[in-house]
C-alpha cells in the first residue's frame, strides 16, 4: 500500500496529458480492481488521475452500431434496453459478472483492463512472471485448475477474467482508444496480447493512452447472442469456462458464426475452428455437435485443467443448442 | 414462527450492531494506541538466517520491529509462540513485528523487512509424509482409537460388505470480523480487548505466560463478528504476541489480522483421508462399521478431530472399530472448526450408509430406522434423551420423501435433474461450569452478568430471556453484561458449550434473587405481604403475590433494599454422568443439477433437529440455518488451496476461497422437534455445530441420486460430475 497523490482530471485532455508525461500514472474510473492490486502491492503507482467524472458515459444508439462510452457503469450497459435487445449476449455477460453492487461501480472500460485472477498474481510473494518478470510462474507446474487451454506461453497461463470482454470479441466489437499521438479504432480481440514473453504487458495500450468508447455493431446475429457461464458458485465469482456466441442464419443455415470462450485463454478466445465448421451448415443438432467438437482444437491443457477441454466442449453445444432452437 | 412469538424476541443487541453503536474489538479507542502489521516467512520450513530492520526502522512512525533475536521469551505447554526462536515451521508464520504510529506506517515498515532464510526440505501434504502416522493422544475430546465386539470376523462373515474412501478437503474458518487484539498495560496491570470465545481461558493463559496474578489482567469481549472455533485456543499464540509487544515497548499496541493471515496463523479445518468399511445383513442391519481417519497436523502441535464419534454412537452396531492417526506437514496447525471431527466423519458414514442402502435395495432413510441405536453402545449408557426418530419422521414429512422415486435421475426438469439425499446427524452434549449473578435494582430493572461471549448467535438475547423468564418482567427491563474477566465466570463459547453451560447458573441466581425478594417482602412491615409465607409468594408480571396481597416489585426492593438484590450462582454438570448425551438431527436435501455441464445448486434443506429445550426458536433456526450452510460449503465450495512444490496457501482471500453468496442459498425448512431431557441440569443441548453435521453427505447422497455419481472427495466441484 504505497501512497500516492491524487488527482481528478478536468477534461479528456487533461487526463491524457497528465498521464503520458508521468509514466508512474494510473487512471482509475470505478476502482473496483485497482482498490485490491493497490492493497495487495500490486499496483503502486505515484500518480492516480481520477477520470470517473469525464463525460465518457453515454449509451448511443446509431442505426449501425451501439456506442459504448468506456465510464459507463456495468449495471448501466446491462440494464440498457437496445443493448438487451439488440446485443443480449452483452447484457448477459455482464449480468454473469461480479455482483450488483460491483457493477453499479465498475466500468466498461475498466472491467477490459481488470488483471487476471490468477492465485499466484494475486497472492504476495508468489512466483508470478507478470507481477514480477523474471520470478517464474507458479501456476505451470502447480494449482492450475483454472488456468488457460490456449494461449499460455512458457512464461504464463493466467486466464484473462473478463465476462463483458468475451461477448465483445464473439460481437465483434471494436475499442476506441485516445492517447498524445491522437486516436486509434481496434477489434477488442486484438485490444488484448497474448503473454509470450512478457505477460506482463496484457493489452496494447500505450502509456497515458485512454479507452473512450467500445463500438459494437448491430447485426441479425447481434440480436440473438447469447452468453453462458459455467461456475463454481451461484454467483459473483468467475467463469471456470464460458462461452459467447452469435449467429448469423439465413433459411435455416448458418452463414457464419462468431464464438468466443472465456475461462479458457489467456486473453478472449475466438474458436476460429468451430466458427469454421459452422459456416455453411444446416441448423440441427448433428451441426452442432459436429462444431462444438472442435471447439477445443488446438488446447494445451496443464496438469490440473484437462476438464476444460470437455467442459468447453459441452458449454458450446449448449449454447448452439439454445440459440439454435430460438432461431 | 414469527419475531413476535413469546418465546422468540429478536436478538437484544441487533439494533446496536445494525446502527453500528456496539463496538468491536478493534474500535475500542485506547489512548497513545500503536499499531502492529506481521511479517511472515515465505517459506514452509527452514530458519531465518538474518534480519535485517534497518530500512523498516527508517519508516516514519515506525516504532521498532521485533523479531526472534529482540522479542521477549515467552513460553506455555502445548502453545508455538512465533519469534522466540528462528525456526520456521510452516510458510505464513510471523517472523518479525513492525510497530508504528499509524496501521499504514506500520505495513509500510513490515513491508521493507528483509529476511533471509535456511530454507529446508518440506513435507507439504499428506502424501508427502515420511514419517509414518502416528495416534495422538486424544481425537479431540475423544479416545484416539475404539473397539467394540470382534470386527475383522464380523466383516469376514457379513452378507454384505462396502469398503470405500472419503476425503474431505482443509477448509479455514473466516468469521467476517478479523482477529484483533489491543493490549495496554499500565504497570503491572493489563487490559486486552481482543475477539475471544473464551475470555477466561484466554486471561489465565495470558497471566501464566506474563507471570501475573489473573486478577490483574482482564479481557474484554463484547462483541464478536463470528468465531467458528477460531477465536479460541487458535488465537492464542497471535494474541500473546499482541500482549508482549505492549509490554516490551510500553505503550498500547493494536494488532489485527489481515484476511490473508486469517488462513494461516489462526487454525484449519484439517483435511481427512477417511477409510470406511460396513458389514451388514441383506436386510440391511449393519454388523461391522470401521472407521479410520489419517488427518493432517503441524510439525509443532498434535491435533486429531473426533472424526470417529459418529460412527462410534449413532447407529446400532455389534462390532465397531474407529480410529484417528496423523501425519506431520508442514502447514499451519490445524483446530474446531464448525461441527470438528462429526462434520467431515458424517461425510464419509453417512454416504457410505446411502451406497449400502442403494447396493441392498433399500430407501436410505428406512435403512437409518433398522440401525437405530436404542442406547450408546459406545459407553454402554442409556441416551439421557434421543429424538432422533422423531427429526427423521418430522422433516421427512414435511420434506416429502415418501414420494421419493428409488431409481437414480428419475427426477428430471427439462434438462436438470434433481436428487433427493438425507443423512442423520448427531453432536455430543458438552457442558462446564458456570457462574452468573442476577440483580434487580431499586426501579425494577434487572441486570445479568456472566463472563460468557457472544459470538453473533444471540447469547445476549437467552441470557436475558432467562432472567426475564422467572422473574416474571418484560425482556426490555433487563440488561446483560459479557465478555469480561471482571464478571462472574462464565463457559468459553465453543463446541455448542454455553448455552448448555450458562443456563442453569442464571437460573438458579434467578430463582435465589425471587427467593430473597419473597423472604425481604415477608419481613418488611411496610409491604402489604409482610407476615405471609415467602415460599407462597409468586413473582410475574412486575408484581409479588400472595393470598390476594400484591407489591409492585420496584416498590419493594427501593423501600427495603435500595443498593437492589442481586444473587450469584454456580452451576457445574455432574463429573461423572450416568447418561449419554447428544443432540440430533435428520437433513434432507435436494439438489439440481446439470448433468452435462457438472452445475449443482442445492434448491432444498429440511432439517429437523432434537436437542433438548429450545429456549428462543427464532435464534434457534437461525443458527441452524448458519450450521447447513456451513454445510453447503463444506460440500460445494470451500477448499484452502495449497501449493504443494511451494507449501502455501494460494486461495488466501475471498474471491479465491469461495464461500457461498446468497444466489447459492436453497430454501431452508427447519423443525425444532420437542425433547425434554430431565437428566441435564437445564435441559439445555447446544445446536450450533449440529447444522453442519450430516448436511454434506445428504447433498452428495442427493448428487448421487440425480445423477448417479457417487462424490467421495469434497468439495464437488463441476468437473467431478463429468465423464471420467
Amino acid at each position: 500500500m504505497q501512497p500516492f497523490a491524487y488527482r481528478r482530471a478536468a477534461d479528456e485532455r487533461d487526463a491524457i496529458t497528465t498521464a503520458t508525461a508521468q509514466p508512474g500514472a494510473r487512471f482509475i474510473a470505478g476502482g473496483t480492481d485497482f482498490m485490491q492490486l493497490w492493497k495487495a502491492g500490486l499496483s503502486a503507482p505515484d500518480l492516480v488521475i481520477d477520470i470517473s467524472r469525464l463525460p465518457l458515459d453515454a449509451v448511443t444508439v446509431r442505426p449501425d452500431r451501439i456506442v459504448i462510452g468506456a465510464l459507463s457503469r456495468m449495471s448501466e450497459v446491462a440494464d440498457h434496453p437496445a443493448i438487451r435487445r439488440d446485443c443480449p449476449a452483452l447484457a448477459d455477460s455482464i449480468l454473469a459478472s461480479a455482483s450488483p453492487q460491483v457493477r453499479n461501480v465498475a466500468t466498461i472500460g475498466g472491467n477490459l483492463l481488470q488483471r487476471t485472477r490468477c492465485v499466484y498474481f494475486r497472492g504476495a510473494a508468489l512466483p508470478c512472471n507478470k507481477r514480477l518478470p523474471g520470478s517464474g510462474c507458479g501456476a505451470l507446474d502447480g494449482e492450475n485448475r483454472l488456468h488457460a487451454i490456449f494461449g499460455a506461453s512458457g512464461q504464463c497461463a493466467a486466464t484473462h477474467p473478463s465476462d463483458l470482454a468475451v461477448a465483445l470479441v464473439a460481437l465483434a466489437a471494436t475499442v476506441r482508444l485516445r492517447g498524445s499521438s491522437g486516436e486509434r479504432v481496434l477489434p477488442v480481440a486484438d485490444f488484448f496480447q497474448l503473454p509470450g514473453e512478457h505477460p506482463e504487458r496484457e493489452t496494447v495500450l500505450g502509456g497515458g493512452e485512454l479507452i473512450v468508447e467500445i463500438e459494437v455493431p448491430r447485426s441479425a446475429a447481434a440480436a440473438r447472442s447469447r452468453y453462458f457461464k459455467l461456475r463454481d458458485r451461484a454467483s459473483f465469482e468467475f467463469a471456470v469456462v464460458s462461452a459467447a456466441i452469435a449467429l448469423d442464419i439465413e433459411d435455416g443455415t448458418i452463414r457464419s458464426a462468431r464464438i468466443a470462450a472465456g475461462g479458457v485463454g489467456t486473453k478472449p478466445w475466438r474458436l476460429h475452428d468451430c466458427e469454421a465448421a459452422l459456416a455453411g451448415a444446416r441448423l440441427g443438432e448433428a451441426s452442432f455437435r459436429h462444431a462444438a467438437e472442435r471447439a477445443a482444437e488446438g488446447a494445451r491443457p496443464l496438469s490440473r485443467n484437462g476438464f476444460k477441454i470437455e467442459l468447453l466442449k459441452r458449454i458450446v453445444r449448449r449454447a448452439l443448442e439454445t440459440v439454435g432452437e430460438v432461431a | 414462527m414469527t419475531a413476535s412469538d413469546e418465546r422468540s424476541p429478536p436478538r437484544i443487541e441487533a439494533a446496536l450492531k445494525v446502527t453500528g453503536a456496539a463496538r468491536y474489538a478493534t474500535e475500542t479507542p485506547v489512548e497513545g494506541v500503536l499499531h502492529a502489521a506481521l511479517v511472515v516467512a515465505p517459506i514452509a520450513s527452514g530458519r531465518v538466517r538474518e534480519i535485517d530492520d534497518r530500512q523498516a526502522r527508517a519508516v516514519a512512525g515506525v516504532v521498532a520491529v521485533l523479531s526472534h533475536e529482540n522479542a521477549p521469551r515467552i513460553a506455555r505447554e502445548g502453545v508455538f509462540i512465533a519469534l522466540q526462536t528462528p525456526v520456521v515451521h510452516f510458510a505464513g508464520q510471523v517472523v518479525a513485528i513492525v510497530v508504528a504510529e499509524t496501521l499504514m506506517q506500520a505495513r509500510r515498515g513490515a513491508a521493507v523487512v528483509k529476511v533471509s532464510y535456511e530454507e529446508l526440505p518440506a513435507v507439504t501434504a499428506i502424501g508427502q509424509a515420511v514419517d509414518p502416522p502416528f495416534a495422538p493422544r486424544t481425537a479431540g475430546r475423544t479416545a484416539t482409537d475404539s473397539r467394540r465386539g470382534d470386527p475383522e470376523s464380523a466383516l469376514r462373515d457379513a452378507e454384505v460388505t462396502l469398503e470405500r474412501r472419503y476425503t474431505t478437503s482443509t477448509n479455514n474458518h473466516l468469521p467476517l470480523e478479523p482477529h484483533a487484539v489491543i493490549a495496554a498495560w499500565q504497570g503491572d496491570e493489563l487490559i486486552v480487548h481482543t475477539t475471544s470465545q473464551a475470555v477466561f481461558a484466554h486471561r489465565l493463559a495470558i497471566a501464566e505466560c506474563f507471570g501475573l496474578a489473573v486478577d490483574r489482567v482482564r479481557v474484554v469481549s463484547k462483541y464478536l463478528g463470528g468465531g467458528f472455533g477460531t477465536k479460541g485456543g487458535a488465537w492464542l499464540p497471535v494474541l500473546l504476541l499482541g500482549v508482549m509487544t505492549a509490554r516490551q515497548i510500553g505503550r498500547p499496541v493494536k494488532l489485527e489480522l489481515t484476511r490473508a493471515q486469517m488462513f494461516t496463523l489462526v487454525g484449519r479445518r484439517q483435511e481427512t483421508i477417511q477409510q470406511l468399511t460396513l458389514g451388514a445383513t441383506r436386510d440391511g442391519r449393519l454388523t461391522a462399521i470401521v472407521h479410520d481417519t489419517l488427518a493432517q497436523t503441524s510439525t509443532y502441535g498434535d491435533y486429531a478431530d473426533p472424526v470417529g464419534t459418529p460412527a462410534r454412537v449413532l447407529y446400532a452396531c455389534a462390532n465397531v472399530a474407529t480410529s484417528h492417526r496423523l501425519v506431520r506437514v508442514n502447514a499451519p496447525q490445524p483446530n474446531p472448526m464448525r461441527a470438528p471431527g462429526e462434520g467431515p466423519g458424517s461425510f464419509a458414514l453417512e454416504s457410505a450408509l446411502d451406497e449400502l442402502a442403494h447396493a441392498l435395495g433399500i430407501d436410505p432413510l428406512e435403512l437409518r430406522l433398522r440401525n437405530f441405536a436404542d442406547h450408546d453402545q459406545h459407553t454402554g449408557l442409556p441416551w439421557s434423551s434421543n429424538g432422533l426418530l422423531e427429526c427423521y419422521r418430522v422433516a421427512a414429512r414435511s420434506f416429502g420423501w415418501e414420494k421419493r422415486p428409488r431409481e437414480i435421475a428419475a427426477l428430471r426438469d427439462g434438462r436438470h435433474r434433481l436428487g433427493w439425499g438425507m443423512a442423520s446427524a448427531c453432536y455430543p452434549v458438552y457442558r462446564m461450569a458456570s457462574e452468573a449473578a442476577v440483580r434487580v435494582a431499586p426501579d425494577g430493572s434487572v441486570k445479568v452478568r456472566c463472563g460468557t461471549q457472544d459470538m453473533g448467535t444471540g447469547t445476549y438475547t437467552v441470557l436475558a430471556q432467562l432472567a426475564a423468564s422467572i422473574l416474571g418482567i418484560p425482556l426490555a427491563r433487563v440488561a446483560v453484561e459479557l465478555g469480561d474477566t471482571t464478571l462472574p465466570e462464565g463457559p468459553y463459547s465453543g463446541g455448542s458449550i454455553a448455552t448448555a453451560s450458562f443456563t442453569p447458573a442464571v437460573e438458579e441466581a434467578a430463582r435465589q434473587v425471587c427467593r430473597r425478594l419473597a423472604e425481604l417482602a415477608a419481613d418488611d412491615p411496610d409491604s402489604p405481604l409482610h407476615g405471609l409465607a415467602a415460599d407462597r409468594i409468586t413473582i410475574a408480571d412486575g408484581y409479588l403475590r400472595s393470598e390476594n396481597q400484591s407489591e409492585i416489585l420496584a416498590d419493594l426492593v427501593a423501600r427495603a433494599a435500595p443498593e437492589g438484590v442481586e444473587a450469584v450462582a454456580r452451576a457445574a454438570p455432574e463429573e461423572k454422568s450416568r447418561h449419554s448425551s447428544y443432540g440430533y438431527g435428520a437433513v434432507f436435501a435436494e439438489v439440481r443439477v446439470d448433468p452435462e455441464l457438472g452445475e449443482v445448486r442445492v434448491t432444498r434443506l429440511t432439517a429437523a433437529y432434537a436437542t433438548g429445550r429450545i429456549l428462543n426458536p427464532l435464534l434457534a433456526r437461525s443458527q441452524f440455518i448458519g450450521g447447513l450452510v456451513g454445510g453447503i460449503c463444506m460440500a460445494l465450495h470451500e477448499d484452502t488451496v495449497m501449493d504443494e512444490r511451494l507449501g502455501r496457501v494460494v486461495s488466501d482471500n475471498l474471491a479465491d476461497y469461495l464461500i457461498p453468496v446468497h444466489a447459492d442459498m436453497p430454501r431452508f425448512d427447519i423443525h425444532l422437534v420437542d425433547e425434554d431431557d430431565p437428566h441435564l441440569g437445564g435441559g439445555i443441548k447446544g445446536i450450533g455445530m449440529l447444522g453442519t453435521v450430516g448436511t454434506a453427505a445428504a447433498i452428495a447422497n442427493a448428487v448421487f441420486h440425480a445423477t448417479g455419481r457417487r462424490i467421495r472427495d469434497l468439495p464437488i466441484r463441476l468437473e467431478r460430475l463429468l465423464p471420467d
